[in-house]
């Protein structure tokens, strides 16, 4: 993969919150169809980075290329780049007040002009392939919580996206319910889609990532494949927080 | 972990009537004994002293029906007033903010009594405004004020990962606030709302010292002049009763029906 295949290029970008730093001098390239995966202790701003990536936070200074557009100039139309741009919270966020179908059909029908019945045949497709079809019907509320992230997930894909953020997707579920939605997950690794995962499973990171990101107090510490980090991992604070992780 | 869960909230209860409670429930609840309580007295009133309590009773029903019209078309004003003061006062844009906030202020700073004089008398000295009309505006621009507050609280108790999620699928800001927030804000809105609704009827009474033939007016101008003070308030306070206990009723039914998702 060489530089020009970069689908996201992030670019010394700083985030203050107030007086205080979250993001410091970020630099990254993510290359069409990679698999990013970005572990760090709480409050090392992961969420923050992924969020900068789709604009849901601001940067204070610095550059986001995605797919060709910089989505930190202002006055660029940040609800179409949007739209390409999948994300799963750790919180789920689906609306509680449509159904399982109509989460996943509201914004193809307001955003893309679908009709109703394009949008909903899209839609059982995708609610097939993360296995909760039978639950179209239902309301949120009514789903388990592995059932939720991945009615999420289907939401997300229901645009259409070239990229999908993730952030700790799994770490508001039962145990028990991990497994399902990380499935899901890597059957889309599989399928080829540009992935970008604020996790802490490092099974998965170890299965489908490309490369790993370590970040630390705003900064990003270290890059580099899943066995790198497993077998040598340069950076004290990457060993030190992999052996309290592992 | 950052985001945390907000806890379900529940717009406090501050006027209008009490609003019936799931749990007092069995024959003889408040709400029962002063309802079918005040039907039967009135009944009992005009099958036992039809001189003046019937005569009274046919006399007024004129005024129930301009309370209501008044009580009706203030409450729809009032409603959208409210949603556009809600939705300027958790506005980013400074100027809009500060003008939709010094209107609550403002207004909820001077009695209702006042605002009606105001505008009936002070505005009408320059140009005459038909008394309806003083009413049903002075109603909208007060219960208009207290209307945003309900509605901005309504909006503000959204999580804003509802707001994020609807963002990060590419709605803009109208989009998101028509098609995700205020869809789940009217679940929270609608019960303060419906006992918005019961203190406006109640304070439409006070537009019958500008001249408008409301309930309580009909009955000054039958008490006038037949001198039966005592019957007739006695008949006006039964009425407004029995009206503001069905509302209410109302109210909680739509109140139950609305909680869940389901
Ligand atoms: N809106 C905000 N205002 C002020 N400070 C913020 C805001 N959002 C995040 N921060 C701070 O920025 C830092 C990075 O936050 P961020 O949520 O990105 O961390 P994180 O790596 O995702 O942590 P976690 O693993 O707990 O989710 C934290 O110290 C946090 O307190
Ligand atoms: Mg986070």
């Amino acid at each position: 993969m060489n530089k020009k295949d970069a689908i996201i290029k992030i670019e010394h970008v700083y985030k203050y919150f107030g007086q205080f730093l979250a993001l410091e001098d970020i630099n990254l390239d993510v290359f069409k169809q990679e698999k990013i995966v970005i572990i760090g202790p709480s409050g090392s701003g992961k969420s923050t980075l992924l969020r900068t990536i789709n604009q849901l936070e601001k940067v204070t200074s610095g550059k986001i290329i995605v797919d060709g557009v910089d989505v930190t100039e202002p006055g660029v139309d940040l609800n179409k780049i949007r739209t390409s741009l999948g994300m799963v919270f750790q919180s789920f966020n689906l609306f509680p007040h449509k159904t399982v179908l109509e989460n996943l059909t509201l914004a193809p029908i307001k955003l893309k002009k679908l009709s109703k019945e394009e949008a909903e045949e899209i839609a059982l497709n995708l609610l097939d392939k993360v296995g909760i079809k039978d639950k179209a019907n239902n309301y949120p509320k009514q789903l388990s919580g592995g059932q939720q992230q991945r009615v999420a997930i289907a939401r997300a894909l229901a645009m259409n996206p070239k990229i999908m953020l993730f952030d700790e997707p799994t770490s508001a579920l039962d145990p028990e319910m991990i497994g399902e939605v990380l499935d899901v997950m890597k059957d889309l690794a599989k399928e080829g889609m540009t992935m970008v995962v604020v996790s802490h499973e490092m099974g998965f990171a170890r299965e489908v990532a490309d490369r790993v990101v370590f970040m630390d107090s705003g900064k990003i510490v270290e890059v580099g494949t899943p066995e790198h980090f497993f077998k040598n991992p340069i950076h004290p604070r990457t060993k030190q927080f992999l052996s309290q992780i592992l | 972990m950052d985001e945390k869960k907000t806890p379900e909230v529940k717009i406090e209860v501050t006027d209008g009537a009490a609003i019936p409670i799931e749990k007092d429930e069995g024959l003889f609840t408040a709400w029962r004994i002063a309802f079918f309580g005040s039907i039967g007295i009135i009944i009992a009133l005009c099958v036992f002293k039809p001189d003046p309590y019937l005569e009274i009773l046919k006399f007024v029903p004129d005024g129930v029906v301009v309370t209501f019209e008044v009580t009706i078309i203030s409450i729809v004003l009032s409603f959208f007033v409210g949603l556009l003061t809600g939705l300027g006062r958790i506005s980013k844009n400074r100027a809009i903010n500060l003008i939709a906030s010094t209107y609550v202020e403002v207004i909820r700073g001077i009695p209702l009594l006042v605002q009606l004089f105001y505008i009936y008398y002070a505005v009408g000295s320059f140009t005459r405004i038909p008394p309806f009309f003083a009413a049903i505006l002075a109603m909208t621009i007060c219960y208009g004020a207290y209307m945003g507050e309900v509605f901005r609280a309504g909006i503000e108790s959204i999580d804003k990962g509802q707001t994020e999620a609807a963002m990060s699928l590419g709605f803009n800001k109208r989009q998101t606030m028509l098609y995700v927030i205020l869809p789940q804000a009217m679940r929270t809105i609608l019960p303060p709302v419906g006992n918005e609704f019961i203190a406006l009827l109640k304070d439409t009474s006070l537009v019958s010292i500008i001249a408008v033939a409301d309930l309580l007016r009909r009955g000054r101008e039958y008490a006038t002049s037949t001198f039966h003070y005592f019957e007739t308030f006695t008949m006006i306070a039964l009425i407004y009763l029995v009206i503001t206990l069905l509302l209410s009723k109302c109210v909680s039914y739509m109140e139950k029906r609305l909680t869940p998702y389901e």
